[in-house]
């Protein structure tokens, strides 16, 4: 506290100290502090109303997320921003795709809505968006003039892996015959990896100087790998990118109490890439599980037990488990509206053990085998791809008498009639994959009883045989 | 004479307590039933806001004074009118990057700024700095950077406080005398610093005054902190916020409403951008980022320490320029950006 007679003299000096405080000046104009002040308040006034004004004049105004050079992913949800608070029924009259295109609008929040295309968009095809002016909510706010863009689709390219005795290295290639690109840096080696169905990133696993394997993102472009999870010293492998792209279940298994004992068993997590948060599926630790797959909806998790020998499917949605008797540990395959999955098993038949491919409808809780029940031999059935609209499934089984020979078979599962798409002499095909339109089949083959030089194969129909696009293992579509 | 007075003031106080203490039991013999229960969740609700906001804002007042204890201390005028220009808009610039230098949030600068005033800052050095610094500092670029990305966001929200720091700063450097901006109590204290300096104290001595002299401003600056994160606790438990995000729809309201939550809200501006991340969706890019931009330069708490900094139509300048710029800035990217 001052005294009063400290403050006395403090008063004093105050006269002398304060123009002791150097102060640059406007030189321009001599103004005093309140002229300056209240000009520019007044400016700012002006300024404000005549922004008011003319805004008002302007209308509203909507931004869509369709790139300048207007070509966009074959699943490419629209968003619509709106600058103001719109009504969604009164905007989405407004709306239209020209040709018309199968989808649905969903409202995100009170600026944006977006167009959600059920059935990718065409290739080939130019469609125009249009906005028509009218009112977009109820205080009669209104978008003044039609608003127009024009958007194609992209081409799809094909993601592989290429590996050799030092690196391993995801590559991408298109179908035009133009040479392969490296996607992954060269340090990096990859040891599995997913595209996602939007065709926007890739989510690949890669091994740590831990001894661990970690989770990793890049964009379709490459270059911009990133760690997506910090795994330490488990391992995590074989991620499964759900369809919406929002999250990722992958398997772990935990590194052992010292570097010297095995790891744990797999189980099945899931990284939700929004809220980061990352939990394993089932809390109960007896449930095991790998090769995690996702329904097309988004909504339903499978994944394979090999303590168990069960294919489990989660519901994540309604939080219910359906279980299904398997020993094979193949993959799983989803028909288009996610209510059925097909898969392999062994079971014993009065000639010897055969490999059935099975049908689950996940709605009735019943499995029946589809194929294979009465095999005169076992043809060991093993890849299974579901078309994402036709009702079409290849199956990759061992077809000729040499045992080690793999064929490509194109059945339609409700009458079990079909094409062989891939039998050349002395090779093997596997790991199909449909693009996502259901036109077209990429998938691995090499040739049996010569050098292991693995190829990426493509196929569609009117081909006669499969067109090689490139070496590599495990391609998958990114669209 | 002043006993005097005391004695004749005692019985009038006692009055005046005893007539509140009266009006007080009447008020609650006539209360309705529920009302306890009502204002038992409203003093919960009124505590929790309270602490949240003080126990946020303490340490980086402490960071403020502690800085300001320092450079009482350890600056003198000459280097600090070696290192600020002459020319009021190089002034202006440079006392807005300060805030790199000084990495404080809205609580910490103003004592931080007053301590420079006495080491000499010129004025418009002194207001960019005051108002850019909450967020032209490394900690809160990070936090909004995490919050929104390295995105537009962070480019515009650094960007705009610096033009308004920037734009203030140069509207006070067209006055003459300090005094005449800075309250009485910062100019009587000049001369006495500068007295102080010229002692040739060793370095642990020093270091001795600098926290003493922490001290000092920290239960200065605290009463202040304190009766401001008190009042914006009373608003946001007594006007809620519900109702303001109802109103504030449209183009113009939305970006008041926001101007507004920004100052009730008296959100250290280290972590805003968090609450601010929470806003989108449901108003304008423009609305989210006026808060941004206003919350950090003014608010409940920080009006209230600046009004023992400066005198009162300072004060109203320092709250009325960044306000329309800010509420300009919304208009402008909520007119011309969808």
């Amino acid at each position: 506290m001052t005294s009063p007679k400290k403050r006395k003299q403090h008063s004093d000096v105050r006269q002398r100290s304060s123009s002791r405080i150097s102060e640059p000046r406007l030189g321009i104009l001599n103004l005093s502090l309140d002229t300056a002040a209240t000009g520019l308040i007044a400016a700012l006034s002006v300024l404000i109303s005549l922004t008011i004004l003319l805004g008002e004049q302007a209308g509203v105004r909507v931004r869509v997320n369709i790139p300048e050079d207007g070509i966009v992913a074959p699943y490419h949800a629209i968003t619509f921003t709106f600058s103001e608070p719109f009504n969604p029924g009164f905007a989405s009259e407004l709306i239209s795709i020209d040709p018309v295109h199968e989808g649905y609008l969903e409202w995100m929040d009170t600026y944006n809505m977006r167009f959600v295309p059920i059935r990718p968009f065409e290739q080939g095809v130019s469609y125009t968006l249009k906005f028509e002016k009218g009112e977009v909510e109820t205080k009669g706010r209104e978008i003044k003039k039609q608003l127009t863009w024009q958007f194609k689709v992209r081409e799809p390219l094909v993601a592989y892996l290429q590996a050799d005795q030092t690196t391993s290295s995801i590559w991408a290639v298109d179908l035009n015959g133009n040479p392969p690109k490296r996607l992954t840096d060269e340090t990096l080696k990859v040891i599995s990896f997913n595209a996602a169905h939007i065709g926007e990133f890739i989510v690949f696993t890669a091994a740590n100087e831990q001894g661990g394997i970690d989770l990793w993102r890049i964009s379709r472009e490459g270059s911009d790998a990133f760690l997506l999870l910090d795994c330490r010293l488990d391992r995590c492998t074989t991620p499964a990118i759900s369809p919406d792209g929002l999250r990722i279940a992958y398997s772990r298994e935990a590194a052992g109490p010292s570097p010297e004992l095995p790891f744990g068993s797999p189980r099945i997590w899931v990284l939700d890439l929004q809220s980061r948060q990352n939990n394993p599926v089932y809390a109960d630790q007896q449930i095991l599980g790998y090769n995690p797959s996702w329904a097309p909806n988004s909504n339903k998790l499978a994944s394979y037990d090999g303590l168990s020998d069960q294919i489990r499917v989660l519901d994540l949605s309604e939080n219910t488990q359906t279980i299904f008797s398997s020993n094979t540990g193949g993959p799983v395959t989803w028909s288009p509206d996610s209510k059925m999955i097909l898969f392999t098993t062994v079971e014993q038949a009065q000639g010897g053990p055969r490999t059935q491919v099975k049908l689950a409808d996940l709605s009735i809780n019943q499995s029946q085998a589809l194929i294979g029940a009465r095999d005169d031999r076992d043809y060991s059935y093993y890849s299974l791809a579901w078309s994402p609209f036709r009702n079409q499934v290849v199956l990759s089984y061992h077809g000729g008498a040499d045992p080690l020979l793999q064929t490509l078979w194109l059945f339609d599962p409700a009458t079990l009639e079909g094409i062989v798409i891939a039998d050349q002499e002395g090779y093997a095909y596997n790991s199909p994959h449909w693009n996502p339109w259901g036109t077209a089949l990429v998938f691995q083959q090499f040739k049996l009883r010569s050098t292991y030089n693995p190829e990426i194969g493509l196929w569609k129909p009117g081909f006669e045989e499969p067109l090689t696009l490139a070496q590599g293992i495990l391609p998958q579509w990114l669209p | 004479m002043e006993t005097a007075t005391s004695s004749k003031r005692l019985p009038r106080n006692l009055i005046l307590f005893t007539a509140i203490g009266v009006l007080l039991i009447l008020s609650i013999s006539m209360a309705p039933a529920g009302f306890f229960t009502w204002m038992r969740g409203r003093l919960n609700v009124f505590s929790t806001v309270f602490l949240g906001i003080f126990v946020e804002a303490v340490p980086y007042l402490l960071l403020g004074t502690l800085a300001s204890g320092l450079v009482e201390v350890f600056l003198d005028r000459d280097q600090m009118s070696r290192w600020i220009s002459n020319r009021p808009v190089a002034a202006a610039v440079s006392g807005a990057f300060m805030g790199m230098v000084f990495p404080v949030c809205e609580c910490g600068v103003v004592p931080l700024t007053r301590r420079l005033f006495h080491k000499g800052l010129p004025l418009s050095a002194g207001i960019s700095f005051l108002l850019a610094a909450p967020v032209l500092n490394p900690i809160v670029i990070i936090s909004t950077a995490a919050a929104f990305g390295w995105g537009e966001m962070l480019f515009w929200r650094v960007g705009l406080s610096l033009v308004i720091a920037v734009v203030t700063g140069i509207v006070f450097s067209v006055e003459k005398e300090a005094g005449n901006v800075l309250r009485p109590a910062l100019t009587l204290s000049i001369e006495h610093d500068h007295a102080e300096a010229q002692s040739n104290d060793s370095i642990p001595e020093k270091f001795r005054k600098a926290l003493l002299i922490t001290a000092d401003e920290f239960f200065e600056m605290g009463r202040y902190l304190i009766m401001g994160a008190a009042l914006a606790a009373a608003l946001q438990t007594f006007i809620s916020q519900s109702v303001l995000l109802t109103v504030g729809s449209g183009p113009v309201l939305s970006v008041l409403i926001m101007l507004g939550l920004a100052v009730l809200l008296s959100i250290c501006s280290t972590v805003d951008a968090f609450v601010a991340l929470g806003f989108i969706g449901t108003f304008s890019f423009g609305s989210v980022l006026s808060f941004l931009v206003f919350g950090p330069m003014v608010d409940i708490k920080s009006v209230l320490m600046y009004s023992q900094v400066f005198k009162r139509r300072s004060l109203l300048y320092i709250i009325a320029i960044p306000f329309l710029m800010s509420l300009l800035s919304g208009l402008l990217f909520n007119y011309i950006l969808p």
